[in-house]
C-alpha cells in the first residue's frame, strides 16, 4: 500500500468495493477473502493465521498454478486445491442486502415487434445491457444506422430497454452482431406469435 | 438517505453560473478550513462544476463526473466519503465502537451509547446540525458521515437515543454510484 503524503489512497476491495478493512462488514466476506489475503494480509492477521494453517488453501494453490509445483507432493496438493477451486464457483449467488439471493440473469438479447396503427411498428430491443451495452449509446447506433427515433425505455419489471421506430427486424441481427463482437449470435432471439425463436 | 440511491433519483443536472459556483466553493471552504489549499484541485475554476438535483431536496457537487459534496435544502456541503477518505483530516471526527459498526453499515443512526462507549470517541467541540465524519474503533477510515443531532456535550450527558444522523456510509447508494453521468 503506497500512501501519498496529500491526497490520501486508501486501499479499496477488488471484490465488494468497500475500504479494505470494513470487508468483514460487507455483504460477503467469503468472496472477498481471497482478494484479501493477496492484497492485504495485514489487516487480518486471524484470516492469514488460518490460512496457513489449513495447507490447501487459495494463497499456495495461486502459488502452485504460478509455477512452483515441483514434486509429486505438491501435484497432489494442486490436485486438491482445484477440485476445491471446481466447487467454488456454483456458489457464486449474489446475495442482495437482507440476505435476498439474485438469481444470475441469462445474457440473451430479445428482440420484439410491436404493430402499432396496424400500418406502423416498434422494434423493441432488450437485453442487451446484459452484455455490457450502453443502452444510451446502442440507442443512438441504432438510430443513426436506421435513421429513424430509437430511445430507452423503461420496460415492464423496470428493465431498461430499446425502442426503435419501424420494422428493423432483418437487419438488427446483423447490425448487432457487427457492432458488439462481444453479443453472440445465437444468444439473440425474435419474438414470433407468442413464441422465442433463435435469430440466426 | 443514500440508502437506496441509483441515478434514476437525478431530476435535473445543470452546470451552474459563475456566481453560484463561487458561493458553492465559498460556502465549502468556510465549512471545512483543510481543504482551503486542495480546493482549487478539487474544484478547479476551468472545468464545469455541475450541481445535480436529486429527489429529496438533495444537491451534489459534480465535478468531471465524480460526485464530490452533496447537501440538503440549504444545509451545510458534506464530502463523499471517497472524497473524504482522501483527505481524512478535513473534518472533525466520532468514533463508534466496534459493536456498532455493523448496524452503520447497514444505514442507521447513530445512537449516543455506541459513542461514549469505551470503544467510542467524541470529540467535543462540536455543536449539534454538523456534519461529522464517523470512524469506528480499530478501523483507520471513516464509514460514515453524518449531522449530529445533539451536541457532543449533550451526547454524553443524555446518553440516550439518536446522537448523530447517518447521512451516508459505505456501501450505500451514493457510494456505489462512482461516476456519474
Amino acid at each position: 500500500m503506497s500512501e501519498k503524503p496529500q491526497p490520501e489512497r486508501v486501499l479499496y476491495c477488488a471484490v465488494c468495493s468497500l475500504p479494505a478493512e470494513y470487508c468483514e462488514f460487507g455483504a460477503d466476506f467469503e468472496a472477498c477473502k481471497p482478494w484479501i489475503l493477496q492484497n492485504a494480509p495485514e489487516l487480518y492477521p486471524d484470516l492469514v493465521r488460518e490460512a496457513n494453517k489449513k495447507n490447501v488453501d487459495k494463497v499456495s494453490n495461486k502459488l502452485e498454478s504460478v509455477g512452483i509445483s515441483s514434486s509429486r507432493n505438491n501435484a497432489k496438493l494442486t490436485a486438491e486445491a482445484s477440485s476445491a477451486g471446481a466447487s467454488e464457483p456454483k456458489q457464486e449467488v449474489k446475495r442482495l442486502p437482507g440476505g435476498k439471493i439474485k438469481k444470475k440473469l441469462k445474457q440473451e438479447v430479445v428482440i420484439e415487434k410491436i404493430v402499432r396503427n396496424k400500418r406502423k411498428c416498434v422494434t423493441v430491443v432488450k437485453g442487451l445491457d446484459l452484455f455490457g451495452v450502453k443502452l444510451s449509446d446502442a440507442s443512438k447506433k441504432l438510430g443513426k444506422k436506421f435513421a429513424t427515433g430509437a430511445s430507452v425505455v423503461k420496460g415492464p419489471t423496470d428493465k431498461e430497454q430499446i425502442d426503435v421506430q419501424g420494422d428493423i427486424f432483418y437487419d438488427i441481427v446483423e447490425f448487432i452482431t457487427n457492432t458488439w463482437p462481444d453479443v453472440p449470435g445465437n444468444a439473440i432471439y425474435f419474438i414470433e406469435d407468442g413464441r422465442k425463436v433463435v435469430a440466426v | 438517505m443514500f440508502r437506496k440511491f441509483s441515478s434514476d433519483d437525478v431530476s435535473a443536472q445543470n452546470q451552474v453560473k459563475a456566481s453560484v459556483q463561487r458561493k458553492i466553493r465559498q460556502s465549502i471552504a468556510d465549512e471545512y478550513p483543510g481543504l482551503e489549499l486542495v480546493l482549487e484541485d478539487l474544484l478547479p475554476k476551468k472545468s464545469p462544476l455541475i450541481v445535480v438535483k436529486c429527489q429529496n431536496h438533495l444537491n451534489l457537487v459534480v465535478v468531471n463526473n465524480l460526485p464530490l459534496f452533496f447537501n440538503i435544502r440549504d444545509g451545510p456541503y458534506m464530502p463523499t466519503l471517497r472524497l473524504l477518505h482522501q483527505y481524512p483530516n478535513v473534518m472533525k471526527k466520532f468514533q463508534v465502537d466496534r459493536g456498532a459498526i455493523k448496524f452503520v453499515l447497514a444505514g442507521a443512526n447513530i445512537m449516543c451509547p455506541g459513542l461514549t462507549s469505551p470503544g467510542g470517541a467524541l470529540d467535543e467541540q462540536v455543536l449539534e446540525e454538523k456534519p461529522v465524519a464517523i470512524m469506528a474503533e480499530g478501523k483507520q477510515h471513516a464509514l460514515a458521515i453524518g449531522f449530529t443531532k445533539l451536541s457532543a456535550k449533550n451526547i454524553k450527558a443524555i446518553n440516550k437515543g439518536i446522537g448523530v444522523d447517518n447521512m451516508h456510509y459505505l456501501n450505500d447508494g451514493l457510494w456505489k454510484m462512482q461516476k456519474l453521468e
